[in-house]
């Protein structure tokens, strides 16, 4: 019996096997975005199926992405892992939304060595996900629970930058499919981790394509017009 | 590492690839050849590419960015193929590409850059295999090889594309003499009726800006033509008041009856006609309608040296120096010709055409120098010649024929006639004919023959299989007349077809005679070249490509009662009476095309850098795509000689 049942259920870390501890001390330095054109600089497109929406309480079943390299999607550079999550919540609520059966979630890898797996993948490029602040959040936690380590990586999130350089699609608020179907691009396996990853690539591609025609090709500028955009946003408005 | 750790990050790494790929490969299984290639080898490509987004109006490849590196394959939208207006400034659409299919094949495999710019059409994403990639799919996968070869083809589009663009790079100028004269004949034609006043009709090709009118009835039907030309020589002509004719209905000044052709005819028809009569328009009718005029101007708008031009120079040549000095016109126009898009049989056939001016005008040079003997005669071509298949690089082959009764009379003409044969021979000399180190010129009496001497010379051919007449055989037998009365000529020919077609033991021997060149390609070998001396490297385009195909068209063609004379024409011929396999005809015709190209692309350049013509080649020296099909072309040779072996079961 926990005392706080309400609170989000710590689990408590075994230690460490001390290979992971050294492959985890050997993962290098994040890298700033780059002041430069986004085919200057590798990127990992991410995308996390989860056992829900709850920040706090769900887990992530499955890690998808694929690298951007010289302005392009590069297929031999994809990641893609299903973590081990035996002791799921509600696995028959989850399964409508991330599509990932019990059994295979039972197959995959224990979630620290996929977790460890994808930071070596990522190395020291800058993340884009579409809605990256939940992707952010919930692969922190999952590195911080299953890792002990912090993630410090820089995210840009594709859900601000479409709207910001194709105002004309009135998609203030889009979701990732109205995207997909304003610009006719084919997904796979919708909510199939590195499907939406490759979808959310694509996305990015176009995306960089119509900056560079604005002008604005430059990855911390794109940044920095993403933080202004979202604290217009906030900003109460008399 | 310990094992476990290993195994699921391997399992991790492979599970990886499943999603992603396996829905590309599923993507691409629903085009070809990707849908009959194996799993593992389709896997291999979508493991090794990369994905590029082009927004619409983007350069995805481009002629000045040099060789291509990657094979491209739409993954969605759509490409357009651009190249440089013809005549227009600006730039066309030759293709689209659009989704599951993928470029640019033959630059890949020629390891060139591409001729034509590929643009987005639209927004385009392709996926993009690097060049090495390519190459190793090339090995792994049949179905991907034979689907990059067959794309190539029909190879020799693409190389003739090829050899177009090379020469028109020097020349700046992009043409094809295979367009039909319904694209040529953009603007409605000038017309008028029988009656209108010939000043009236003059003003209206000025009002017009055009150099011809055609008069037509009311139904549209062609009644004559009246050009700037005519109107020249009616002011010029002293008999005629200009000021009177011109009040005049027009229709007593039109030339008559114009020379007309469907508007699906080429421009390589028109022009062929324009230099054979002499003419500077021809109409476009269709259904008795007349529906457009093909000026000289209109084919020819983008070049100095024109053909009719030159044809008409040729023939109009005061001396044989004039005629000596046109031949470098000739190989300018040939350089033209290369870059308009002429197959090596129009060309050959040009040259041929110009060459049988140039003889013309010769002999009418002769004769007015040497006036008349007072005898008519025929001039033959034989070889090359009589086959139109010269080139640039090219000695005489002649003989004269004439009428007689009897030796005494034949000695008697022959009297007459081989002082100026023999002028003839020394003129073409002069005018770059080389003299024919066998003597097979007109001015060897044995050359200057009566028909019936001929006629006995050509039945001992058949009769007395020696090793000189079977020689002789070759050349002799593609005969025609080119000055003088044809019917001699004719005759012959007759009489050759019907003494081979019955003597078997002949046709033998032709055929063994058709085996004796080998075409230089090895079963292990790709080519087979002199292994030393001033020929080491090389091979002999002519005597090991070309000959075989000759010699053995020769020999199915005398064999089964083919009058035509060229190669080409001997092989469909043939094929329309079923003798070769359709198949087959269509391969060895694309073969000796081939050869005969690159035989003379390395004419044009001998001739461009003053070296002495030569029909050896280093195959080294051709790029990857044109020693390949170079070979191939060698290997049809080696199977119309299997052909033959079998036939007559050598």
């Amino acid at each position: 019996m926990t005392p706080f049942p309400w609170l989000p259920r710590r689990r408590l870390r075994a230690p460490l096997d001390p290979d992971l501890l050294q492959r985890r001390a050997r993962l290098p330095a994040p890298a700033p975005f780059a002041a430069a054109p986004a085919a200057r600089q590798r990127l990992v497109v991410l995308d996390l199926e989860t056992s829900g929406l709850d920040l706090h309480r769900d887990q992530v079943l499955s890690i998808g992405a694929v690298a951007i390299e010289d302005g392009a999607v590069d297929f031999a550079q994809q990641f893609e892992a299903t973590l081990r999550r035996d002791g799921q919540r509600e696995p028959g609520a989850s399964v409508l939304i991330h599509g990932l059966a019990p059994s295979a979630l039972a197959a995959g890898v224990a979630p620290a060595d996929g977790l460890l797996a994808f930071m070596e993948f990522l190395g020291d490029s800058p993340l884009l996900a579409f809605h990256a602040g939940f992707d952010r959040h919930m692969l922190a936690r999952a590195l911080k629970d299953s890792l002990d380590l912090r993630l410090a990586h820089p995210f840009l999130d594709v859900a601000e930058l479409a709207p910001l350089l194709c105002p004309e699609a009135g998609l203030e608020r889009g979701a990732l499919d109205d995207w997909v179907a304003r610009f006719g691009l084919q997904v796979q396996q919708r909510h199939h981790a590195s499907a939406d990853a490759l979808v959310t690539g694509e996305l990015a591609l176009i995306l960089f394509h119509r900056a560079r025609r604005q002008g604005l090709d430059d990855l911390a500028g794109l940044a920095d017009a993403c933080a202004r955009r979202r604290r217009r946003q906030q900003a109460p408005s008399f | 590492m310990d094992m476990r750790r290993q195994d699921d990050f391997a399992e991790t790494g492979r599970q990886a690839v499943r999603q992603n790929i396996r829905g590309t490969m599923e993507f691409l299984q629903k085009f070809p050849p990707f849908n009959q290639m194996e799993s593992a080898h389709l896997a291999f490509l979508v493991e090794h590419c990369v994905l590029r987004f082009y927004g619409a109006g983007d350069a995805i490849l481009r002629p000045d960015s040099g060789p291509v590196e990657h094979f491209y394959i739409v993954k969605q939208g759509r490409v357009h193929g651009q190249r440089p207006h013809t005549a227009r400034r600006g730039s066309e659409t030759t293709f689209e590409i659009t989704t599951g299919e993928c470029f640019p094949l033959a630059a890949l495999l020629g390891e060139r850059a591409t001729r034509t710019e590929h643009l987005a059409a639209e927004d385009t994403f392709c996926l993009l295999l690097d060049r090495s990639s390519f190459v190793r799919l090339f090995g792994l996968s049949p179905v991907f090889r034979d689907f990059a070869l067959r794309g190539v083809s029909g190879l020799l589009d693409q190389v003739n594309q090829q050899v177009q663009a090379r020469a028109a790079e020097t020349l700046g100028a992009q043409y094809s003499l295979d367009t039909t004269l319904a694209e040529l004949a953009v603007r409605a034609p000038v017309t008028c009726e029988p009656a209108l006043p010939l000043r009236d009709a003059v003003r209206l090709m000025h009002d017009r800006q055009v150099g011809s009118v055609v008069v037509v009835d009311p139904t549209q039907r062609p009644l004559g033509i009246f050009t700037l030309h005519d109107l020249r020589r009616l002011v010029a002509d002293p008999v005629t008041d200009p000021a009177v004719a011109l009040t005049r209905p027009i229709a007593e000044r039109m030339i008559p009856s114009p020379y007309a052709l469907p508007p699906t005819a080429s421009a390589f028809d028109a022009a062929t006609a324009m230099t054979e009569r002499h003419i500077a328009h021809v109409c476009l009718v269709q259904d008795e309608r007349l529906l457009g005029v093909v000026s000289e101007r209109d084919l020819f708008s983008l070049q100095r040296v024109d053909l009719v031009h030159l044809a008409r120079t040729i023939r109009h040549a005061g001396r044989v120096e004039t005629l000596a000095a046109l031949r470098g016109d000739i190989r300018q126009l040939v350089d033209r010709m290369l870059a308009h898009g002429a197959s090596s049989t129009q060309i050959t056939h040009l040259i041929t055409l110009l060459n049988d001016h140039t003889v013309c005008r010769v002999i009418e040079l002769a004769l007015e120098e040497l006036g008349d003997p007072g005898l008519p005669f025929a001039w033959l071509s034989f070889g090359s010649e009589g086959r139109r298949e010269q080139t640039l690089h090219t000695d005489q082959d002649n003989g004269l024929l004439f009428e007689a009764e009897g030796p005494v009379e034949a000695a008697e003409g022959r009297r007459r006639l081989l002082p100026l044969a023999e002028r003839i021979n020394q003129d073409l000399a002069r005018c770059g004919f080389a003299l024919c180190k066998g003597q097979i010129m007109a001015g060897n009496p044995q050359l200057c023959l009566s028909r019936q001497e001929w006629s006995r010379r050509f039945a001992t051919f058949v009769r007395e299989a020696t090793p000189e007449n079977l020689l002789g055989s070759s050349i002799f037998f593609d005969l025609r007349s080119i000055w003088g009365p044809p019917e001699g000529c004719e005759a012959l020919r007759r009489q050759l077809l019907a003494d081979v077609a019955d003597n078997s033991a002949f046709q033998r021997l032709l055929a063994e005679n058709a085996l004796r060149q080998r075409p230089p390609v090895g079963r292990f070998r790709d080519f087979v070249v002199a292994r030393k001396g001033a020929e080491k490297d090389t091979l002999d385009l002519k005597v090991q490509g070309l000959t075989p195909f000759v010699d053995g068209a020769r020999l199915l063609a005398l064999a089964n009662g083919v009058d035509a004379v060229g190669t080409l024409e001997r092989l469909r011929a043939l094929v329309a009476r079923d003798v070769i396999d359709e198949k087959d005809g269509a391969a060895y015709a694309e073969a000796y095309h081939f050869i005969q190209l690159i035989r003379m692309q390395q004419h044009q350049q001998q001739a461009r850098q003053d070296l002495p013509y030569g029909n050896r080649l280093d195959p080294d020296s051709l790029n990857h795509l044109d020693r390949r099909i170079l070979r191939e072309s060698f290997r049809q040779a080696q199977r119309l000689q299997g052909s033959l072996a079998l036939r007559y079961q050598l």
